[in-house]
């Protein structure tokens, strides 16, 4: 089934939640809303299963009108951060929850059950209660129960923030796993980049409820749309160095040197941007155009973290080991054109 | 030293548990004594022989099985009845929407501290209204809802994570279903601590009792029993019989919930 | 999500869900509404009802009549002074015990259970069958006497003393006390296992003696709690009743002399067919119960704004 969002909006009160949402989301595709915590993301996707209503524009499921819809007949599976489990049930009648509100016979319902706890792991956990279980396969059980009346649309509400980093990194591909098994459109909830870029198939970056990007993973990461973009992806963060572009070069703030890159061509003169590299994309090479001070140097195995300085301005860059950095010395570095942009300082829109 | 406090701890506490034990120690033991040795001066302690012939004369003199019955019927009608309303209350004021919902909450807690004593009055005159002055029914219908109760089941109530509403909701559960399903079996510890505060207080309940009641064979066991006393012929021996009876059930109880019991209380009294 | 937004979003309701949460409420209120809300309304157009008559429902005007009849009876002046006096006695010495046997069975005891069970055993039993058994220990021969004769005392008439109503009086605090305790013990009780602990170990390690602890630590940091007690046993003896009734054979004493204000009401309602003066007595021992509560809720304010800042 395929979603379409067309121009949502949520106000609480004076608080705008959500601005002007438009965005379809294809068949079976797994779609991450990203954002910081408040960005809007939890009420878009509480306006998806139907919990709170919008304030305006219209929901389609495919091409059924679902604005309205309460959430009992939307048909959809909802996996909660909490896992929402219920604690008074066991494994097996916590999965068949749904079915037993649709009245199918008991002993249907039980095979689907463990032909889902199948698919999800937990078939060997079906008499235990919740309370028994780990927070992983608690979550698997939440997705389990989420599955089980074949959803038309799978939603889940940051699943693997209440579970230590290890799990967190096995559940994550498990979601991927399931996903893929099931095909079932799906909306995942998120503030934490890594993990969107490692599962979804697209992802919304959002900020204060409006839409930053719509875009393929490595798009977003590749080319950013603007300045909040960039720095939400990425880790360590990227790089900002501020300066003003003049005759053509860049000038680091407090630096003497200038910068001179194919890519401030064009750009106009005089206006205070930022220089932004991702750390990854630097390089030493002995005529490059940036000279560098180093400051710091930390071992990391295969590479180096280096600290430099340009100007006023520290920030980070990987180097090859081999390269054998010397703190408070200058170094000359290249950068690649793949991770190198320039934002306006005030207003974040990109400029190259 | 700390030995020393270790055994005025234990000294104190039994000392003092002996004497909260007393009048029942009493109550039981004299409940077999004969009219003599109740009588006696200086006190018989032990009864010569532990026959029941106390407790059937007290039956015999008053409808103390009556009583019994009617004081059973009185607390499985009202404890279910308020228990039932209490929690259709509290999941609504916990779960529900509807305007006007803290305002109101917060004027149902405000009128817990009004006295029973003080309702008396008025309550006494619908009973009568209502035509079911000197019934059962008069014992029952004033104790079919409860503020106190449904307070403390919408405490629990709200403990729940929203999120497991949510859940059953999208899982297609009505809010009904998902009351019965969930919210009242995962409430059953909160619920077994109304359920014997509200028996216990209707077991033990007295004043009322004493203002709608005026028929013999309608009288619960606590008035019953304070009738028994003052008519003529009845001895101390008797009454302790009697007395045991009305006490005994609730002793029994309180063993087996004590934890629920004391909890309650610890949450909002009982009595007071 | 925003807390409460679903309570303004009404946009997805059916007309069911819209009247469902009245359909919960509404056997709750209808029981609320006759047996609690119009009492309370009616118990105050009464009080300013005179000459009300139950058997034809009517009364000659409005005024303040009833008041100035309650507040001019010896009888009720009479009553407030026992009920006073059974309140200054009960509440500060049951208050003394309970911090004892509290702060006594808040340690790891052997048969704790079995201490507890005991100690909390009088909250469970009817007042008024118990009330039996003590009457029958303060009888004149009775075992009470008996023991005390061990001390080298008379017999001592508790329950039918001519004199003054002091032996009266005695054996109704004593009796009203053992009844107390346990609900009494339960609140100190669990407000002690609220202290957290971490405090007395690091007075402990301070070399501080139990005693030290005790009033330094443990009293301060109890004192909300010991407050809620002092308010709920002073509401709850004023409404002093049920113990009474048994111990004298239904009668307040054993020559009327221990009338307490429930009795007042109790007795202008039943036997002088006074309604009005039993609505007024009835709203002077509500305005007693709501200046505590206020008090209490006053003072509940305060030591949780402290706490916060």
């Amino acid at each position: 089934m395929h979603v379409t969002l067309d121009h949502i909006t949520k106000k609480f009160d004076d608080f705008t939640a959500v601005q002007d949402f438009s965005a379809r989301l294809e068949d079976g595709e797994l779609i991450c809303l990203l954002g910081p915590s408040g960005c809007g993301k939890s009420t878009l996707l509480n306006m998806l299963s139907g919990i709170i209503p919008p304030s305006g524009g219209h929901i389609y499921f495919d091409e059924d009108d679902v604005t309205m819809m309460p959430p009992e007949k939307r048909g959809v599976g909802l996996v909660f951060q909490n896992y929402a489990l219920y604690p008074h049930l066991t494994v097996l009648d916590n999965i068949c929850f749904p079915l037993e509100t649709q009245h199918v016979p008991k002993k249907e319902r039980v095979e689907q059950a463990q032909e889902i706890a199948k698919l999800v792991h937990v078939d060997t956990l079906l008499k235990r209660r919740p309370g028994e279980l780990s927070g992983g396969q608690q979550q698997r059980v939440a997705i389990a129960r989420a599955l089980i009346k074949n959803p038309r649309l799978l939603l889940l509400d940051e699943p693997l923030s209440n579970l230590d980093a290890r799990l967190r990194l096995e559940m994550r591909e498990e979601i991927r796993r399931i996903q893929q098994r099931t095909k079932v459109t799906s909306v995942f909830v998120t503030h934490d980049q890594e993990e969107a870029l490692a599962i979804s198939d697209r992802i919304i970056l959002m900020k204060s409820g409006v839409v930053q990007q719509n875009d393929l993973p490595q798009r977003l990461y590749d080319s950013p749309a603007n300045q909040f973009v960039a720095n939400f992806l990425g880790n360590p963060p990227i790089n900002n160095i501020p300066g003003v572009i003049r005759n053509g070069g860049f000038h680091a703030q407090g630096a003497d040197s200038e910068i001179r890159l194919p890519l401030f061509e064009g750009l106009p003169e005089g206006r205070p941007v930022h220089l932004s590299i991702r750390a990854e994309a630097f390089s030493v090479e002995k005529d490059g155009p940036i000279e560098a001070q180093v400051e710091r140097v930390y071992t990391m195995g295969k590479e180096e973290m280096a600290c430099l300085r340009i100007g006023a301005t520290e920030f980070r860059a990987y180097i090859d080991s081999e390269v054998g950095l010397t703190p408070g010395r200058n170094v000359q570095l290249n950068v690649r054109k793949r991770g190198v942009f320039v934002f306006d300082l005030e207003s974040g829109e990109k400029l190259a | 030293m700390k030995k020393v406090s270790r055994v005025f701890t234990y000294l104190f506490l039994t000392v003092a548990g002996l004497i909260m034990f007393f009048p029942f120690f009493w109550m039981f033991l004299s409940a077999f004594k004969t009219s003599a040795e109740v009588t006696a001066s200086p006190p018989v302690w032990v009864p010569s022989s532990f026959s029941l012939i106390n407790f059937q004369l007290a039956f015999e003199k008053a409808p103390f099985l009556r009583y019994f019955f009617n004081s059973i019927l009185v607390m499985v009608l009202s404890v279910g009845v308020t228990t039932l309303t209490s929690i259709l209350a509290a999941f609504a004021f916990s779960r529900l929407r509807f305007p006007g919902r803290k305002t109101l909450f917060t004027l149902l807690l405000s009128m817990m501290m009004i006295p029973f004593e003080m309702l008396i009055i008025t309550n006494y005159r619908t009973v009568i209204d209502l035509g079911i002055y000197d019934t059962v029914w008069a014992l029952v219908l004033p104790f079919t809802s409860s503020i106190f109760y449904t307070y403390i089941l919408k405490n629990f109530f709200d403990t729940v994570p929203e999120s497991l509403y949510w859940s059953a909701r999208i899982d297609g559960s009505s809010n009904w279903h998902y009351l019965w399903k969930v919210m009242v079996p995962m409430a059953r510890s909160s619920l077994t601590t109304v359920i014997l505060l509200n028996a216990l207080a209707s077991w033990n309940s007295f004043m009322w009792p004493m203002y709608v009641i005026i028929t013999d064979s309608n009288r619960t066991l606590p008035w019953g029993l304070q009738v028994f006393t003052t008519e003529a012929g009845s001895n101390p021996e008797q009454q302790m019989a009697a007395s045991t009876v009305v006490v005994l059930p609730m002793i029994i109880l309180f063993l087996f919930a004590r934890k629920y019991i004391v909890g309650g209380v610890a949450r909002g009294g009982l009595k007071g | 999500m925003k807390k409460d937004s679903a309570e303004k979003d009404l946009l997805y309701r059916s007309k069911f869900e819209i009247i469902e949460p009245y359909l919960y409420l509404l056997p709750f209120f209808l029981g609320v509404a006759v047996f609690t809300l119009y009492p309370v309304i009616n118990v105050v157009l009464m009080s300013f009802q005179e000459d009300y008559s139950m058997l034809t429902r009517s009364f000659s005007g409005w005024g303040i009549g009833n008041y100035v009849k309650t507040l001019n009876d010896p009888n009720f002046w009479q009553a407030i002074r026992n009920t006073l006096h059974y309140v200054l006695l009960v509440v500060p010495i049951s208050l003394v015990l309970s911090l004892i046997i509290a702060n006594l069975l808040n340690q790891k005891l052997k048969g704790s259970a079995v201490y507890q069970s005991i100690f909390f055993l009088p909250m469970v039993t009817s007042v008024t069958a118990v009330g039996l058994a003590w009457k029958f220990m303060f009888n004149n021969r009775g075992v009470i006497n008996y023991l005390l004769g061990f001390l080298g005392m008379k017999a001592i008439p508790w329950l039918r003393s001519a004199q003054g109503g002091a032996y009266n009086m005695t054996a109704l605090v004593v009796f009203g006390i053992w009844n107390i305790l346990p609900f009494t013990i339960i609140l100190l009780l669990s407000g002690l296992q609220n202290i957290d602990p971490q405090y007395r170990i690091a007075a402990k390690v301070d070399a501080a003696t139990n005693l030290r602890i005790f009033f330094r630590i443990t009293v301060p940091l109890l004192a909300p709690t010991i407050f809620l007690v002092c308010i709920v046993n002073t509401i709850s003896c004023f409404k002093v009743f049920s113990e009474l009734y048994p111990l004298f054979g239904g009668n307040p004493g054993s020559m009327g002399n221990l009338y307490t204000v429930v009795y007042y009401i109790r007795t202008s309602m039943m036997q002088y067919q006074d309604y009005g003066v039993a609505s007024a007595a009835a709203l002077i021992l509500f305005l007693f119960i709501f200046v505590f509560t206020m008090a209490q809720t006053g003072i509940r304010k305060i030591t949780e704004r402290r706490k916060v800042s």
